[in-house]
């Protein structure tokens, strides 16, 4: 049976881009969300946009599952093969195709890294807001299906609001141009649906993005907080004072102990929290709220501040910020990242409950969000090797977003349901509005071949771990038919 | 990431190889800096996917010969390393892997013909030598040399350089700083024995006594990184033997060999060497950070104008030793001298000790994108901390026919001082 | 037919979408030609109030029918707006008739419009069932993107019943400067230098008499002072008194420049802006307000008569227009129909209880 689909995609790809060989599918059994692997029945590494339509046309008529994959970063388990389908992978598809300075938008290719377009734009004095940790290797195919975040977004949003125009083939087959270079659309807005629609729709082929023009001046300041609350007050009061930040994040001492090991930052001495905050705009207008900025963290109370002196300082501070993900890789190499949403009055609270669940499972927990819009990272770390543990930390994960949900926040902020938070959506959504959203999955794969088995709970688990049952379907909360 | 390998059946390299494995959380920013991604792009091309191909192999649920090409087309250049939020140790894992390797490996008789011929002759500084004239005249007969070992025949340079004899003992000019033992290399004498007379002299003039030991030999990196541990440890052994311990430092001027040395404890980690060679290693320091740290007691006198300087960081001297600063700090010791940048500077030229042979395809492109972006800079001359990095890069500015000529970073600075 | 339905609450509303085969929902009927077909017409009028304000999350949640006029003041009081500066507010615009309508003013240009602001909605689709799409945080990546379909999706797809949405805090103070243009291409010129300038201006407009460009600046005044005096150094023109600015910004934001006839929205692009000027000067008694940095242009017709001219040449430009109000077909210009958006509306409206988009 296998053996005619892949002749079939056979003749759709010179043989050296269709990957069969059980060392090739070795390297794609996984993306960023590492305690899930499985395995594809063969990887397409198509180099054009026609072999992608090729592909999708030729998986529809064999009813071949699908799982595009960009860089394979994905903390959802967004491009985690299906076992029984294909990964599509996007990387070589990595032209910017047109740079348009005096109209500062970008069309580019799937496979374009999220950096690489800011640097093309640098020259302009444009760049691409969205900015994910993972930016030096995450694709914009990727940010588009998930609609990435990062630092930036209460300013300026996420990666859907910086896409202007999409060319995409749905899983129907059907081959779709939406929106264009302009700021506006009139309709409903298609670019809109089709972003964070985490592979289940289509594959996109070309993509319009907005450029913004950098900011004339950055006033980036670092400030440690004796204690997590504090830095949450911190926040409140610069929110309450009217001023809109560029970025405000803050670490906690677990993830400031991993960056300071991973890019050798100095952080404040003797602080359980470091905050991070950024304004940017023209010169006159950050000299003038860098002040109040200043005024508010000083009634903070802060252990100590230390606004950036230069661009190299300021680029010091975000990338130890960056790092802080995989770094914590350094104190437990097991670890799962959280995403959850909180609303942001209720940070200091929400991570007051995470630290006591930690403790109540004998778990260490360390913390990274994006204070400015109360999107949590907790990451739970474990020892893979202990029996049970990751069970138990799964089950601490599961705990800390029924919290979320109970605050009325949201299971992610940003990475997407994936396969991770499959069975978390009914809690968050009733059994009529996960129909609706059935629905207009069927709308653009009534096959169910584009990334199944993802987002909606129940029906295939496409995952297989290690060492046999995964422990949720132990539990009897997955299952496979 | 988690994995179920038995350090203990692997044996002494097998916990090193485990904890790299194990610190692994797969994040993907390694693709970003990997050459062979950029060149390949597929994902058993990077280090993450080299890692679990690796863990499978060492694991039992995987036959060595599937993991092969992949391994083989790694550059060993651990650009990987500094990109690695998590730490991954890549080092320890690539080349123990490669000697374990070794007996599983499939070669063809003419991969073989060459590995040996490289294993013979390059460590071993009077073979080397026959062999670069004997290259130099077979050069002629390229189209009937087997294909295997035309990629041999292309590096080897024209016209070799008349060898140079140096010193047992170099004394130091003026007040005595400090007192250093150098280790003079292998391929570096043949193909460019200048490097080692520049060293000394730069050196020397600094107040520094040099020493060059007699019984020392090649650094064992060429077969380290082959997967030879046994050659590999009996070059380690010599060296350990040959360097007495009176020395300030034992200084290296070849990327390749000072991160070899930095590798003894490894090479020979479950041997009765290992301590021994623990304590070795951490006394291996290259040339250009034992100078910045002593600091330049003559500023060099420069070329009386304003000279533009590309500098190119040897993947084996940047990412394996961490040293970027040092050779830069001392090019601009010198007076009118501005530092160009290369772009992508993270990405390796392609030399990788014998990767220019063993894949020639993949370190042509790398070497031709090097070429180019280093005549874009519009420099006057190309400086680097590796004989490998010079030789690669003269073969490949030349086949742009550029006229740019690539010193060593001791050679400019020798210059300078005259 | 065309009787109106009422409902005070959102399970009348509810009730009355099952019980009515065909029906249309009415916001404030400010852009009446939207809702100008054969079906029942639903008034949201009575869905009114803001039922949760937490200025310090940046958010709102208000019922559909709340007039923005409401919403604005409500928002004015705690120091924070909508940066998007809705449109038609004192004729009476309602939240979810804005959103249906998917009509963002001036302000759009500097953080994004009706789409970037949206962060959640409670609507009832087409078969009765009242649905919660997206969320009530700033920050939300669960389930699919509804709520930013829904922006302009004219009623076609479900009836609004509650919106939540992001706020700003108000900006310290605002500058207007008026800037003399000779014409379009000076001022798409012109426009396009102010967009990618260190100015960071909130609105880039061109006035209907075409020959004045209007830039409003945001910040501390004294930054203000200082970036106005940058730009007259540069472009003739002057910083408008309060009074002024506001009156302009008012009656851009009302339509009081338009015609009696049809008035179009064109989304367009600071490249195409002077092919476009061209066209509209042949078109007699047409006046045009190209808006957020020649992103937007709105289009008055003295009446239906030129209409047809204007589609043809709008399709020869390869661009689209939606008639707000006005005797003339709902759709100008380039339309490329897909499959998939009969597919979506099978899946939010399978008994075609709402009018389709043709209609």
């Amino acid at each position: 049976m296998s053996d005619g689909v892949i002749s079939r995609l056979a003749s759709l790809l010179p043989r050296e881009r269709l990957l069969t060989h059980v060392e090739q599918l070795a390297a794609y059994e996984s993306d960023g969300l590492t305690a899930f692997h499985s395995r594809p029945l063969a990887v397409a590494i198509p180099e054009s946009a026609d072999e992608v339509i090729s592909l999708v046309r030729c998986c529809r008529q064999e009813r071949l599952p699908f799982v595009a994959r960009g860089s394979g970063t994905s903390l959802s388990g967004g491009s985690l093969p299906v076992a029984g389908g294909i990964v599509i992978a996007l990387n070589r598809l990595n032209r910017i195709l047109k740079l348009d300075p005096a109209l500062r938008i970008a069309v580019v290719e799937p496979g374009v890294v999220n950096t690489q377009v800011s640097m093309a734009a640098a020259p302009h004095g444009l760049h691409f807001s969205p900015d994910p940790s993972s930016q030096t290797i995450c694709t914009i195919g990727g940010n588009v299906a998930f609609n990435s975040g990062g630092a930036h977004c209460l300013k300026y949003g996420m990666t859907s609001n910086h896409v202007l125009g999409l060319k995409a083939v749905l899983a129907s087959g059907e081959v779709v141009e939406w929106g264009g270079t302009s700021r506006e659309t009139v309709g409903p807005d298609w670019c809109g649906l089709f972003g964070g629609n985490e592979g289940l729709f289509g594959i996109a082929l070309e993509i319009t993005l907005q450029l913004l023009q950098r900011a004339e001046c950055f006033h980036t300041v670092l400030a440690g907080y004796r204690t997590l609350e504090q830095a949450g007050e911190a926040v409140s009061m610069i929110v309450a004072s009217g001023l809109l930040p560029g970025a405000i994040e803050i670490m906690d001492a677990l993830a400031l102990e991993a960056a300071t090991a991973a890019v050798h930052a100095e952080y404040p001495r003797g602080c359980e929290a470091v905050l991070i905050v950024e304004l940017e705009g023209p010169r006159e207008t950050v000299e003038i709220e860098r002040a109040r900025l200043d005024d508010i963290l000083l009634a903070s109370k802060p252990v100590q501040t230390r606004p950036a002196q230069d661009a190299e300082e300021r680029q010091a501070i975000w990338k130890g910020r960056k790092c802080a993900f995989s770094a914590v890789g350094r104190l437990s190499p097991d670890f799962i990242v959280q995403d959850g949403v909180v609303p942001r009055r209720r940070l200091g609270e929400a991570l007051r409950r995470i630290g006591q669940m930690s403790k109540e499972a004998g778990l260490r927990c360390a913390n990274v969000f994006h204070a400015g819009d109360g999107n949590l990272h907790p990451l739970i770390l474990f020892k893979g090797s202990e029996p049970g543990a990751l069970e138990k930390a799964e089950a601490l994960a599961g705990r800390i977003l029924r919290m979320c949900i109970e605050m009325g926040g949201s299971i992610t902020g940003e990475h997407g349901i994936g396969v991770e938070k499959r069975q978390y959506l009914p809690e968050m959504f009733t059994a009529d509005e996960i129909d609706c959203m059935k629905r207009l999955r069927a709308a653009f794969d009534p096959l169910e071949i584009a990334n199944p088995g993802k987002m909606f709970p129940g029906g295939e688990a496409p995952v297989l771990q290690q060492r046999g049952l995964h422990p949720l379907e132990q539990a009897g909360v997955l299952s496979r038919e | 990431m988690q994995h179920s390998i038995q350090p203990q059946k692997i044996g002494p390299l097998g916990e090193p190889m485990a904890h790299a494995v194990q610190a692994c959380v797969h994040c993907g920013f390694c693709l970003a800096a990997c050459p062979t991604y950029a060149e390949l792009g597929q994902e058993m091309d990077t280090p993450r996917g080299r890692i679990i191909l690796m863990k499978q192999v060492l694991e039992g649920n995987l036959p060595w010969e599937n993991a092969q090409p992949h391994i083989d087309r790694c550059l060993g250049c651990l650009a990987c390393e500094p990109a690695c939020p998590s730490g991954v140790p890549y080092r320890d894992l690539i080349s123990p892997f490669r000697t374990l390797a070794q007996p599983h490996f499939k070669r063809s008789p003419g991969e073989k013909l060459r590995r040996l011929l490289a294993s013979q002759t390059i460590p071993y500084p009077s073979r080397f030598r026959i062999a670069a004239l004997a290259g130099g005249v077979v050069k002629k007969l390229r189209p009937l040399i087997p294909s295997a070992l035309r990629p041999m025949v292309d590096l080897v340079p024209s016209s070799v350089p008349r060898a140079q004899k140096l010193p047992r003992i170099a004394a130091a000019i003026g007040e005595h700083r400090g007192r250093v033992a150098l280790l003079t290399g292998c391929a570096q004498q043949v193909l460019d024995p200048d490097i080692n007379v520049a060293t000394i002299e730069v050196l020397t003039r600094n107040g520094v006594e040099v020493i060059v030991p007699e019984a020392q030999g090649c650094c064992g990196g060429l077969a380290w990184h082959t997967g030879d541990l046994e050659a590999a440890r009996r070059f380690a052994r010599k060296n350990l033997d040959a360097f007495s311990s009176d020395v300030d430092a034992i200084v290296t001027n070849a990327a390749g060999c000072g991160s070899a040395m930095h590798e003894y404890h490894l090479m020979l980690r479950g041997t009765e060497d290992e301590k021994r060679a623990d304590v070795f290693r951490k006394r291996v320091l290259d040339v250009s950070v034992f100078l910045q740290r002593l600091g330049l007691r003559e500023i060099p006198r420069g070329a009386g104008r304003p000279q533009r300087i590309a500098y190119h960081d040897a993947c084996h001297l940047a990412n394996a030793q961490g040293v970027r600063r040092e050779p830069r700090q001392l090019l601009r010791a010198i007076p009118g001298v501005e530092i160009c940048e290369l772009t992508d500077a993270h990405l390796c030229c392609g030399s990788a000790g014998t990767y220019n042979i063993d894949q020639p395809e993949i370190a042509a492109s790398l070497g031709e994108k090097k070429a180019r972006v280093v005549v874009a800079t519009g420099a006057e001359v190309l400086a680097s901390g590796n004989i490998g990095c010079l030789t690669q890069l003269r073969a490949h500015l030349a086949k742009l026919d550029s006229p740019l000529p690539v010193r060593h970073t001791m050679q400019v600075l020798r210059d300078a001082y005259r | 037919m065309s009787a109106q339905l009422a409902p005070n609450s959102i399970s009348e509303l509810v009730e009355a979408v099952r019980s009515t085969p065909r029906l249309i929902p009415i916001g404030g009927n400010t852009k009446p030609r939207l809702s100008k077909v054969d079906a029942a017409r639903l008034s949201i009028a009575g869905l009114r109030g803001i039922t949760e304000y937490e200025p310090s999350e940046f958010t709102f949640t208000a019922l559909a029918g709340t007039p923005i006029k409401e919403i604005a003041e409500a928002l004015k009081q705690r120091g924070q707006y909508l940066p998007f500066d809705p449109m038609c507010v004192e004729a009476g615009a309602t939240l979810g008739g804005t959103v249906a309508s998917g009509l963002s003013g001036p302000g759009r240009f500097r953080f994004g419009g009706l789409r970037d602001f949206i962060l959640g909605i409670r609507f009832v689709d087409g078969s009765g069932r009242l649905l919660r799409m997206g969320g009530k945080v700033v920050k939300n990546a669960a389930g699919f993107d509804l709520p930013k379909f829904f922006v302009g999706s004219l009623g076609r797809f479900g009836v609004l019943a509650e919106i939540t949405f992001k706020v700003f805090p108000q900006r310290v103070t605002s500058h207007t400067l008026k800037l003399t243009v000779e014409g379009a291409d000076a001022a798409a010129s012109i426009s396009m230098q102010a967009a990618g300038s260190r100015w960071e201006p909130d609105a880039i407009d061109c006035l209907p008499d075409g020959a004045t460009l209007c830039l409003r600046l945001a910040g501390p005044p004294q930054a203000l002072d200082a970036l106005s005096r940058e730009i007259l150094s540069r472009s003739k023109g002057e910083v408008l008194s309060e009074d002024e600015a506001e009156t302009i910004w008012i009656d851009l934001r009302e339509f009081r420049w338009a015609a009696e006839g049809p008035l179009i929205k064109v989304a367009i692009t600071p490249a195409i802006w002077p092919a476009f000027a061209r066209v509209i000067r042949t078109l007699s008694g047409a006046r045009v307000h190209v808006s957020a940095g020649g992103n937007i242009a709105f289009l008055s017709l003295p009446d239906h008569t030129a209409f047809s001219k204007f589609d043809e040449e709008l399709r020869k430009l390869g661009l689209c227009g939606l008639t707000l109000r006005g005797d003339a077909p709902l759709w100008s210009g380039t339309r490329t129909q897909t499959i998939i958006t009969s597919g979506v509306k099978q899946a939010l409206d399978p008994q075609n209880r709402f009018p389709s988009l043709e209609d």
